[in-house]
């Protein structure tokens, strides 16, 4: 890398442009529209040319709003099961790399890039009909792995009254099945770009290293634990912040699985769907409201990104 | 001899547990494949009898009834997806030279800002970005979709090629220098050539990423025959909804441009998504 001193400027001010139209395109359609967000969260504005200063009475009403708090409820649920679905990503790398063969790792390798190829609405759409109460595969599963008697059994016991022998669950209509059925959503949770990223951090342990826990008895857990985990401690932790940032935003999910009203009930309405239908679909479009919960949101991801990058240290 | 031998039998059984569960996962994350394409040759009734095995005859017919149902979208997608592609990757290798190749005043401060852009969450810019794309009259145009969309994904292609550019060894750029070669020279034959790998890569991820897009054409559009193949999906979800077969259908001819994508691009990809995380 050339270092180019402030007194070198005359002759190296051409280097500048190269960046320029990137940082045009980010200050116009990033940026700008960001702070638009915090000037139009203080106002009463319905998108139109109309609108008024309220002060901070959006931000008063969204603490107050019950849909708000919901919507962080169930965002809150998201994230905690996000994190064990991380863990099928690591596994699948894990034994892919401890295989011997270096030419089936590749082979598997391969075959985990393959489902990219289904966009991410087909995807979506795909669990929607595995969902379907009458001809999805999810019910039709738990019925052939006998897992369906175990849940009516489980109901029976604790009372849910929503698995119940003569009806099928309906996953995407029952307020109480909602947040299970985003959990469910995408088993077997296995991220292809992130497997590949588990690897390439996995690929610069040594056999000698192996070698050496085997002769101190390490099992294949404690090989994991003392071996594997601390070399793609790195990716774990740039994934887990994405995951949470990405958990957060979310709402294509909410909105092709559920429709904009977030379901039976709104269970499913997340914030972001929640933001997104006050300022596109509801009646009375509230868009200043609207900007007011994104930078909620936006703050609430930087608080949370602050404290990972304070308390999942990664000493290297 | 037979204490190797058996040995090695012995570690052959060891690894058969590790390809079980290779081969669960994988049979997991293959079952939507599969299920879209087998279910896409059935007829209704077939599909009520037997959803799960392939039943004869196949009705290929249903691929005809969706490829007519979503091929303008198709074509719209792969307009769309192509631009922004090939717009991202010119100005994110032109910003990735600047920030891999020069230390410069304010670099870092620069770079600061980028990597700021992934903390907005998108949908709080999605209403100033509809207000501002209003004011520009591109409300319900292409550009409307694609300098948005660059916009926002140039930061992630910014970031991998930057990391790719800085390894590349200073002297083949003074060497080129003192060939008198511009900087533009310099990223033509220099970086371009000695980062194809990742940045077959970012392409193949950010088309995939164009090919996903929903939320901002949907609102950015506005217009049916505008649509590209997720909004478009969307909107015939409902419509489709006790047409299995063809639904099904409507979402094999969605990932077909995708397959080809993959068949060209695979060898790189897999490589080059290793590389480039290593260095992230």
């Amino acid at each position: 890398m050339k270092n180019v001193s402030v007194s070198q400027l005359k002759y190296h001010w051409r280097v500048y442009l190269f960046v320029v139209p990137s940082l045009c395109l980010l200050l116009t359609f990033a940026y700008f529209p960001a702070m638009g967000a915090i000037y139009y969260s203080f106002f009463n504005w319905d998108g139109g040319f109309v609108k008024e200063f309220i002060g901070f009475g959006n931000y008063v009403r969204a603490l107050g709003d019950p849909y708000v708090r919901h919507g962080y409820y169930v965002v809150a649920i998201l994230v905690f099961a996000n994190l064990f679905k991380m863990i099928p990503s690591i596994a699948a790398a894990v034994v892919i790399h401890r295989l011997k063969s270096t030419r089936s790792g590749y082979f598997y390798r391969v075959l985990f890039v393959i489902p990219m190829i289904i966009p991410g609405i087909v995807m979506i759409l795909i669990w929607k009909y595995f969902f379907d109460p009458n001809f999805g595969i999810l019910n039709e599963f738990l019925e052939f792995t006998g897992l369906m008697d175990a849940l009516i059994a489980l109901d029976g016991a604790f009372g849910w009254g929503v698995f119940l022998a003569d009806s099928a669950p309906a996953w995407l209509s029952r307020p109480e099945l909602i947040i299970p059925a985003l959990i469910i959503w995408g088993f077997p949770w296995v991220g292809t770009i992130g497997v590949l990223i588990y690897l390439s951090g996995l690929s610069g342990i040594s056999d000698d290293i192996y070698d050496a826990a085997k002769v101190d008895g390490a099992g294949p857990l404690r090989t994991f634990f003392s071996v594997e985990l601390p070399l793609i401690l790195t990716q774990v932790r740039i994934n887990l912040i994405l995951m949470i940032i990405g958990t957060i935003k979310e709402y294509g999910l909410t909105l092709v699985l559920l429709g904009h009203t977030g379901g039976p009930g709104g269970v499913g309405l997340v914030p972001g769907l929640y933001m997104f239908r006050r300022a596109f679909y509801d009646k009375e479009t509230e868009m200043g409201y609207a900007c007011s919960l994104g930078i909620i949101m936006f703050l609430i991801i930087l608080a949370l990104t602050f404290v990972n990058q304070k308390f999942v240290r990664v000493d290297k | 001899m037979f204490k190797s031998i058996s040995r090695s039998l012995k570690n052959q059984r060891s690894e058969v547990p590790k390809h079980a569960f290779i081969l669960m996962v994988l049979f997991f994350a293959f079952f939507p494949l599969y299920m879209i394409l087998n279910i896409s040759l059935k007829t209704n009734d077939q599909f009520f009898n037997d959803p799960l095995t392939p039943t004869f005859p196949y009705h290929w017919e249903n691929w005809v009834y969706g490829w007519k149902q979503v091929s303008g979208s198709i074509y719209v997608t792969i307009f769309l997806s192509f631009t922004s592609t090939a717009f991202n990757l010119t100005v994110s290798l032109c910003a990735a030279y600047f920030f891999g190749r020069y230390k410069m005043p304010g670099g870092r401060l620069f770079f600061m800002l980028f990597l700021m852009q992934m903390f907005i969450p998108g949908v709080v810019n999605l209403i100033p970005l509809f207000a501002l794309l209003r004011e520009l009259h591109m409300i319900g145009t292409f550009a409307g979709v694609i300098i948005p969309a660059t916009a926002g994904a140039q930061v992630i292609a910014i970031y991998l090629l930057r990391n790719f550019i800085e390894d590349i060894p200073q002297d083949l750029f003074d060497s080129a220098q003192m060939d008198g070669a511009s900087d533009l020279r310099q990223i033509v034959h220099i970086v371009i050539p000695m980062c194809t790998p990742i940045i077959v890569t970012v392409a193949i991820l950010d088309f995939i990423n164009h090919w996903n897009d929903f939320v901002l054409p949907l609102v950015v559009l506005g217009r049916e025959e505008l649509y590209p193949i997720g909004v478009r999906l969307y909107q015939l979800d409902g419509v489709n909804l006790k047409q299995w077969g063809p639904m099904m259908a409507t979402y094999i001819i969605a990932a077909i441009p995708l397959i080809i994508l993959f068949i060209f691009g695979m060898r790189v990809f897999v490589r080059g998504i290793g590389t480039g995380a290593i260095k992230g």
